[in-house]
């Protein structure tokens, strides 16, 4: 099952404000980022943590996806965009209105810049929802004032992934029992086949949210008042520090953006600024700052097991 | 004290109440039992104590319900929750977020209380219902019985003077749901918690309940002691089920024998009875014993692993004969589910084999599989899906290649069978509870296969129903199919089968005829037995399982 587990690891410990804000950090330079290079080193730096957080076998499950999609990406790219002057293939018809189709060098290079964004992204997600606790996450994101209700349906919905997968393969069950081919059949047929199998998954779990709306009212929700939170959001001087970090790295991306490095033009000949002396030290100061989470929430615990 | 005077209500779709003209008390610490069919109007009574009725659920209101000086009509559910605990029938549907602690500090969270006050009171209620334990695990490991243990300790947070509880046990194993039932009984003797209790299942609480209330059609039927309410004759009519041991003090306190007071358990019959089973003259009974036909089912040595890496079945070896009627028995995970499934070829062995009428399942889908062997799984929505009666019954059918023609005066017979032919055009989700069970099992037998694997079709249900669906089993068996019923149910095996095989840890235990079975065990006994038991020294013979045996045994 691809969801949170705590591993009780030093970074299930750090809390999820630092965490939160590490993640944002990567997704946001990813966009902000287009060179291949700075790309892949934003994907590399999510792998220490990874395996600090000992989620490698989700990890990689994710991952796969990611790797399909980015290779999807690149097929894709390489066969429609036709920019680019180092022309590696070209096919002896016209398409009307496209032109000749051609693969170019630069195209595929696009394609692999795309994938690497995808993968960095994907790879920082994974440590968000497989690290944080999924509570935890909604007390943070109502603290960021976004709104209760929608936060919480976001969290039961998490809670009832499980459950409804366990009703899924029940009910092929029991239409597999009544005589029913998954497999086989005709267009005709097989949309009929799942229905067999949805119908009843869609009404059981219509049934279910108005059992669970109405536990839930059984509960006091909606009572009028504000809510109170059971566990605080506690941020010790650690976790301060990892978070100060985590702004500056994303401070210090901006800085290296707009400073005009970790640019990148594909079209119509692939090429970046020069990599100067200031632009490695800077890149360095940025990699150091996103890797340094994994020795603060080593530090963390072991000042807390002390 | 909780007060109801002339309290009417129909749901915003009905024409027909669904509570008609309830009048009564409940006084502060009482446990009151609610029991009757289903739709009888139990769970409104419930929804009604802590205003789900009317401010959750909309519908004509008639009269008035108080609850510790506050009227529903006029207090929110949420702010009535401080006064009612409500706890559902369905663990799953209750919880809703993903870890213990969380979850019971849920309402108190809703309350807006402070944190130290959130903090102690969750210990509190972890407490009491011995599951400190779990505190940190996630929801989604939780066995049914723990589930609801902490749905009873998150409506407990709020410190409520009364918990109403709907069925809370007719998910669960028989196991947990006593381990629930103590739970709840000690939260009524100890902290004096008024109890609500809706059950169906008569022997397990009669002797917990100062009050039994039986209902029908919206109505308060009976309404008195346990005993009292248990002693009358017309219970079964009204679909209640009366524990073994009364419905035998019963009979004899029919025919004239004179007891008091009518027992509860088998400690209670053990000592009402004791006069009558040692002047017993055991006669010599003559058993049927019944011939084997040849197997339809040859499981041999078969063993079955899960990907996820358990081991649930380890050298099973069984034949199920034709026209035998047998029950799988078992505690949970004992592999009993594994097993049926093998049947009809949904599993297939990791070692081993099952054979069915001489082929082999590895072999065959299930698909294939479905003309020979019927399985019915336990709850019947999630069989349904088709627009009407009719095309949900065509289904298997159609499925497995019947021609039209054929498929057409199948479903005919299966509708007439099932008495659904009222029902022919209705949309089969919409019916009630017995009627969608009947539907579930018409779709199933309506291609005629000569084996029935059945997956706890009674737990939860109302006694009228599972009489009926029993009387039918014996019916389609004594034409010379056979039936395999997965039970936890001991009284319901001991009444209708005929083999009883035990499961634990993957293996076979013991197989055999039910008599040998299920009688001198301790849990896997039926009240009958165990209270023969007690009486071997004086000849008492020590195979009866049912009331009629003990009645032709003391008469």
């Amino acid at each position: 099952m691809i969801a949170y587990r705590n591993k009780n690891t030093a970074i299930h410990k750090l809390s999820p404000v630092p965490k939160l804000a590490w993640v944002a950090g990567i997704v946001v330079l990813s966009l902000l980022f287009d060179s291949p290079l700075y790309l892949a080193l934003l994907f590399l730096v999510t792998l220490p943590i990874v395996a600090a957080a000992q989620v490698w076998r989700e990890w990689a499950s994710y991952l796969k996806l990611a790797l399909f999609l980015g290779a999807l990406v690149i097929v894709i790219n390489s066969l429609i965009n036709y920019h680019g002057a180092h022309v590696l293939v070209e096919a002896p018809f016209t398409v009307p209105g496209l032109g000749r189709p051609q693969v170019t060098l630069e195209a595929i290079i696009s394609g692999i810049g795309n994938s690497l964004r995808l993968l960095a992204t994907i790879s920082a997600f994974s440590i968000l929802t497989l690290t944080i606790h999924p509570d935890d996450l909604m007390q943070v994101l109502v603290k960021l004032k976004l709104p209760y209700k929608s936060v919480l349906v976001t969290s039961i919905s998490t809670r009832f992934v499980p459950v409804l997968a366990a009703d899924a393969a029940r009910i092929v069950e029991v239409q597999q029992s009544r005589g029913l081919e998954l497999g086989g059949g005709g267009l005709r047929q097989r949309i009929r086949n799942r229905t067999a199998v949805i119908i009843p998954l869609l009404a059981n779990s219509l049934d279910r949210s108005v059992q669970v709306a109405e536990a839930m009212e059984a509960r006091a929700f909606g009572s009028g008042r504000p809510r109170s939170n059971f566990k605080a959001l506690e941020m010790l001087p650690l976790d301060v520090a990892a978070l100060c970090m985590a702004l500056a790295a994303l401070g210090l991306g901006v800085l290296i953006r707009v400073l005009g490095q970790g640019a990148f033009r594909y079209f119509p000949a692939a090429g970046g600024p020069a990599l100067d002396a200031t632009a490695v030290y800077m890149l360095l100061g940025l990699l150091l700052l996103l890797a340094s989470v994994w020795p603060v929430a080593l530090l963390k615990r072991k000042l807390q097991l002390d | 004290m909780i007060r109801i005077r002339d309290l009417t209500f129909f749901y915003a779709d009905s024409t027909t109440p669904a509570l008609d003209g309830i009048d009564l008390d409940i006084g502060d610490g009482e446990f009151v039992l609610l029991t009757g069919p289903s739709g009888s109007g139990k769970s409104s009574l419930c929804r009604c104590l802590n205003g789900l009725i009317p401010h959750f659920y909309g519908g004509r209101l008639g009269g008035a319900v108080e609850v510790q000086g506050w009227r529903t009509d006029q207090h929110s559910t949420a702010e009535m929750a401080t006064k009612v605990g409500m706890v559902f029938q369905d663990p799953e549907n209750q919880l809703v977020t993903t870890e213990v602690e969380r979850e019971v500090a849920f309402g108190l969270e809703n309350l807006g209380l402070p944190r130290q006050v959130i903090a102690r009171r969750v210990e509190e209620a972890l407490d009491t219902l011995s599951i400190a334990h779990l505190r940190e695990r996630p929801v989604s490991e939780l066995s049914g019985g723990e589930k609801q243990k902490v749905a009873i300790a998150s409506a407990l947070a709020l410190h409520p003077e009364v918990l109403a509880l709907d069925e809370p046990t007719s998910e669960l194993d028989p196991k947990s749901a006593e381990e629930v039932l103590s739970a709840v009984q000690r939260l009524n003797d100890e902290l004096g918690i008024t109890v609500i209790l809706v059950e169906h299942r008569m022997e397990r609480v009669a002797h917990l309940a100062d009050r039994l209330l039986v209902f029908r059609q919206g109505r308060v039927v009976c309404d008195g002691k346990p005993r009292e309410v248990l002693a009358k004759d017309d219970l079964s009519a009204l679909g209640v089920g009366v524990p073994p041991v009364a419905r035998l003090a019963r009979s004899l306190n029919h025919s004239g024998s004179g007891l008091l007071t009518v027992p509860l358990t088998v400690k209670e019959g053990r000592m009402a009875l004791a006069g009558l089973f040692k002047k017993a003259s055991p006669s010599q009974r003559n058993r049927e014993v019944r011939t084997a036909d040849k197997p339809v089912v040859e499981i041999r040595n078969l063993w079955h692993a899960y990907p996820a890496g358990t081991t649930a079945l380890r050298g099973v070896s069984l034949d199920i004969h034709g026209g035998e009627f047998l029950a799988i028995m078992g505690r949970n995970s004992s592999g009993k589910t594994t097993l049926a499934r093998h049947i009809n070829g949904l599993l297939k062995p990791t070692r081993g084999s099952v054979k069915v009428n001489g082929a082999d399942t590895a072999k065959l889908t299930t698909a294939q599989l479905a003309r020979q062997v019927g399985f019915v799984f336990q709850n019947p929505n999630d069989h349904l899906f088709a627009e009407t009666v009719e095309e949900e019954l065509s289904f298997a059918p159609r499925n497995l290649g019947f021609s039209e023609g054929e498929t057409r005066s199948r479903v005919e017979s299966a509708l007439k069978q099932f008495g659904l032919e009222a029902y022919r055009r209705q949309y089969p989700r919409s019916l009630s509870g017995g009627e969608k069970q009947r539907v579930a099992l018409a779709s199933v037998l309506v291609v005629q296969p000569q084996i029935l694997v059945l997956d706890e079709p009674t737990r939860g249900m109302e006694h009228g129903l599972k009489s009926r669906l029993m009387e039918f089993l014996r019916d389609y068996r004594s034409k010379g199919n056979t039936v395999v019923l997965i039970s936890h149910d001991v009284e319901t095996v001991a009444e209708y089968a005929d083999r009883v095989a035990l499961l634990s840890e993957g293996r076979v235990v013991v197989d055999g005829d039910k008599r040998s079975v299920l009688s001198h065990a301790l849990l896997f006994s039926p009240q009958i037995n165990r209270l023969a038991q007690a009486f071997a020294a004086y000849g008492a013979p020590g195979d009866i399982l049912t009331v009629d045996e003990a009645l032709e045994l003391l008469r």
